[in-house]
């Protein structure tokens, strides 16, 4: 915590990944780097996986400081992402607001609904898995409502019509300026989170975390900053969702708000170290292109296959077998990349439930 | 006025009544101690005059006005702090920080509660430790962080739950002379102890609990000659044993 | 009017049986080791997967299959409680939590990777076969698969309390430390338990095959529902959790016809869901968590 006594080396480092992060797409085509990168991908695709490093690290970082800092086990933050995503997105394409005032209409939304379920779950003493059961149950009736509802556009979503390509619109044609908000906003999101950390807050949220009835008993009322961190997180994830919207232009609740993409979140800030600054960012720096890696070398697979069929061809099993193999080395039904993810996930319960960046930190310590 | 004052306070818990009608009264400045054999309903007692339990009955007050039913964390804001029987610092923090929790309570910017933290650390002779980290402290060391973070709230008055349990004879002299530091800075004290030569040189008066009644109170000497607090501790047999050779 | 609402109490009744027996296993688990298991519904579709290849491939009918899958099933749940569920027992409930969210991660995408993402469907002769009951119409195998679910829930329940391992179980539920001190060997009820509550749920799947589709994400909505039963019933409750069962079976399939579109039907489970946990968290039966 005492950063002004630590050594300089982590400083230089850092100065160096931000020089390199902030002049990669100048040379993310050149022949050198392609070289670097494993079959199939190229700079675009690049730009893309690294992009999509900051977008997580964003999204875990917010998640960070209810879930990290304060110990509020959220499972349902993709409720808040799809509510900023919704907001925005519903604003540009019915009344051709900007996005941008759209994100902070969106953030306010998210936030509400944050304040919300912290309301609701924070008065009635709720905590732990109970806490976590009732994220994911809200999560899953704002996937409903959605889903059921004309303006939000269904089951089908919304599509975002290419209106231009400027910043007020964000949209753009390249994918660099993509590549530069969503860096801006993995850095912002560092920067909050770095000062709430030395903050009154921080200290707040990290008694809540260890020890509630210790944290009343100096003066913390636990409500009151348990849902100030709740609201935070929130707000900020659902600026997250505007980016998404105006990245991929179609947005869709059976994509967004589901589960599977509260895990995605919650799983990079765990890896990394829930309630360090950087542990989501460290999270999000290894897990991200594991994941992107993994679906390009294996091709992502996702084809069906009918094993029935498969099964009652007239052929000798000896073949249907290699068939069968053959099917799996194509990737099979897909999925592998979450099946790493929720391997490494596992590893790291039982053996870092810290995360990477405190076992980092006992064996470096020195350099930081 | 009283700093703090309980009158006819009850607890029953399910049907049973774990204190009955305890008066109890702290004056400003005071050292006052709680003693009684095990059950005796100090714990019970102690969480309710520290707003983490709730009187059936009775009322308590601090500085004159009621306090019941306000959370502990309000409680702290007025101006009384407690600390636990079975310490709770936060072992991934360190001595500094774990103060700094304390300090945070009046004020708000992290220079200034760091200011305030080591001052009370300097006090407690933790100074030198306030890197370290908070669950690697010996026993002692824990409770001096607990003792500490509760003085750093800034209270009026401290409400010490068995603060000398697990110390050797040596660490409890440094406790008690702690204790008394704390004292002359103008802070009141509750405690509440087991520990018999303690309660003697620490308080100015004593409450004695027995099955969730108040049996005695006084000045300590007072209390040494109680009939009624040698039968709770040692039992009615001992005492006509002792009446006869007298 | 009366049959379209006989019809819907008596699916509901049915499906609740289901529910019920999944329910049992996630509650024997949350009761004996405290752990919310978030991957209970991937051991759901495990058991399906498993009923599936076993009548495709040999033809062998799921109702004995589910008769193999108790031994099975067990030493499964056994090997995953012995490997990766006993290191986080002392850890953060977030860790714990976590760490079957990991599991529930790694199953569904090995069946994922392994058999796609489309559904599969066992046709068998009786698949179909219905008999009229009144006004409304009742599918036989929705029948088996209630009444087995409900005997195997029964039979855990008599288990539990007659057997000499099912009294160690309770006794681990109650009280660990007691239990521990009369030489019960804890570490090795948590075994039994873990592999029991998975074997339910796996049994709980294979009686569905005949009228339900096999898929990966087919145990992800199983899971919320035996979560729902588990809160209603009280956690660690086991004839809360049938009672529950069957309550949530009714509430979803009413739910149906009676809410204006069908596909909110889920809508009625969570709303009761979030009621439950704020205004009687400890359940229908639960005692009061002080």
């Amino acid at each position: 915590m005492d950063y002004l006594k630590n050594l300089r080396p982590l400083h230089f480092f850092y100065l160096a990944a931000l020089l390199v992060l902030f002049t990669l797409p100048l040379y993310a085509e050149s022949g050198f780097v392609t070289g670097l990168m494993p079959e199939g991908m190229d700079g675009s695709a690049l730009l893309h996986v690294m992009l999509m490093i900051f977008f997580f690290g964003y999204l875990s970082q917010s998640w960070n400081i209810s879930g990290g800092f304060a110990g509020q086990l959220s499972l349902g933050h993709a409720a808040f992402f799809g509510l900023g995503a919704y907001t925005s997105s519903l604003l540009y394409v019915n009344f051709g607001i900007s996005p941008w005032v759209g994100m902070l209409a969106g953030m306010a939304v998210a936030g509400t609904f944050g304040l919300l379920i912290g309301l609701v779950s924070f008065h009635y003493g709720l905590k732990g898995p109970f806490f976590a059961l009732v994220t994911i149950a809200f999560a899953e009736i704002l996937r409903l409502i959605i889903q059921h509802l004309a303006f939000t556009g269904g089951p089908m979503g919304i599509l975002i019509p290419l209106m231009g390509d400027s910043w007020w619109e964000f949209q753009f044609l390249a994918k660099e300026p993509y590549y530069y908000i969503a860096l801006f906003m993995m850095l912002i999101s560092i920067a909050v989170v770095w000062v709430i950390a030395n903050s009154r807050w921080g200290f707040y949220f990290r008694a809540i975390r260890e020890d509630e009835d210790a944290a009343e008993a100096i003066g913390i009322d636990i409500t009151r900053y348990k849902l100030l961190s709740v609201t935070l997180s929130a707000a900020m994830t659902g600026a997250a969702g505007t980016f998404y919207a105006q990245y991929t232009q179609y947005i869709v609740p059976d994509d967004l708000i589901i589960v599977a993409f509260s895990i995605e979140i919650v799983l990079r800030a765990i890896i990394g170290g829930a309630g360090t600054v950087m542990g989501p960012i460290v999270g999000s720096f290894i897990m991200t292109p594991l994941g992107e890696a993994t679906r390009i070398i294996f091709e992502g697979g996702g084809a069906g296959i009918s094993l029935v069929s498969l099964l009652q061809q007239e052929i000798p099993a000896g073949e249907k077998f290699s068939q069968y193999l053959d099917y799996l080395a194509a990737g099979g039904g897909g999925g592998l990349a979450i099946m790493l993810y929720g391997a490494v996930l596992i590893v790291v319960c039982i053996g870092m439930p810290r995360g990477v960046v405190p076992w980092l930190r006992r064996r470096f310590g020195r350099y930081a | 006025m009283s700093i703090l004052e309980a009158k006819g306070v009850t607890k029953i818990f399910g049907g049973l009544t774990a204190v009955k009608e305890v008066d109890f009264r702290v004056e400003k400045g005071e050292i006052v101690g709680l003693i009684g054999p095990n059950g005796a309903g100090k714990t019970t007692f102690f969480n309710m005059i520290s707003g983490f339990y709730r009187p059936n009955e009775g009322d308590v007050l601090f500085n004159g006005s009621s306090i019941v039913g306000l959370k502990p964390s309000r409680i702290c804001k007025l101006g009384m702090t407690r600390t636990f029987q079975i310490v709770k610092p936060f072992p991934e923090l360190t001595v500094l920080e774990n103060v700094m929790m304390g300090s945070f309570n009046h004020h708000a910017r992290s220079a200034d509660s760091r200011a305030k933290a080591m001052e009370v650390m300097e006090l407690l002779g933790l100074a030198e430790r306030a890197g370290e980290l908070a669950g690697n402290l010996p026993v002692a060391g824990r409770k001096r962080v607990e003792v500490a973070k509760a003085l750093a709230t800034e209270p009026e008055v401290m409400l010490l739950d068995e603060v000398m349990a697990g110390l050797t004879p040596a660490e409890m002299h440094q406790m008690i002379d702690t204790v008394r530091r704390i004292r002359d800075t103008g802070v009141t004290m509750v405690i509440v102890e087991h520990v018999m030569p303690v309660i003697m040189s620490l308080c100015d008066r004593i409450y004695v609990l027995h099955h969730g009644e108040k049996i005695a109170d006084g000045t300590p000497e007072e209390i040494v000659s109680n009939k009624s607090v040698m039968e709770a501790y040692l039992g009615e047999d001992f005492m006509i044993e002792a009446e006869g050779n007298a | 009017m009366l049959g379209v609402y006989m019809q819907s109490i008596i699916s509901g009744l049915l499906i609740g049986g289901v529910y019920a027996l999944i329910a049992v296993g996630l509650t024997l688990i949350f009761g004996v080791m405290k752990i919310i298991n978030f991957a209970h519904g991937e051991f759901l579709m495990f058991g399906m997967y498993f009923a599936f290849f076993l009548s495709t491939l040999f033809g062998i009918d799921p109702y004995i299959s589910a008769i193999l899958a108790l031994p099975l099933f067990l030493m499964f749940g056994w090997g995953i409680q012995a490997l990766l569920v006993r290191p986080v027992l002392g850890a953060p409930d977030m860790i714990q939590i976590l760490l079957t969210v990991g599991i529930s991660l790694v199953l569904q995408n090995l069946a994922l990777f392994f058999f796609s993402a489309d559904f599969q469907s066992l046709n068998l002769g009786y698949s179909g076969l219905t008999f009229e009951f009144g006004p409304a119409r009742v599918s036989y195998s929705r029948l088996f698969a209630c009444v087995v679910a409900l005997s195997v829930a029964g039979g855990l329940y008599l288990f539990l309390k007659k057997t000499d391992v099912g009294k160690a179980l309770r006794a681990c539920a109650e009280e660990r430390e007691g239990a521990l001190a009369v030489g019960i060997d804890v570490e090795k009820m948590y075994k039994v338990a873990f592999g029991l509550g998975i074997a339910c749920v796996a049994i709980a799947g294979i009686l569905m095959t005949p009228f339900f589709y096999t898929a990966p994400t087919v145990g992800v909505p199983f899971t919320l529902t035996a979560f729902v039963v588990v809160v209603l019933g009280g956690l660690g409750n086991i004839p809360g959790a049938l009672v529950g069962g069957l309550i949530v079976g009714l509430v979803e399939s009413l739910g149906e016809i009676m809410l204006p579109v069908a596909s909110l039907k889920s809508l009625g489970t969570f709303i009761i869901f979030i009621l439950i946990l704020l205004l009687r968290p400890q359940g229908l039966f639960g005692q009061k968590l002080s």
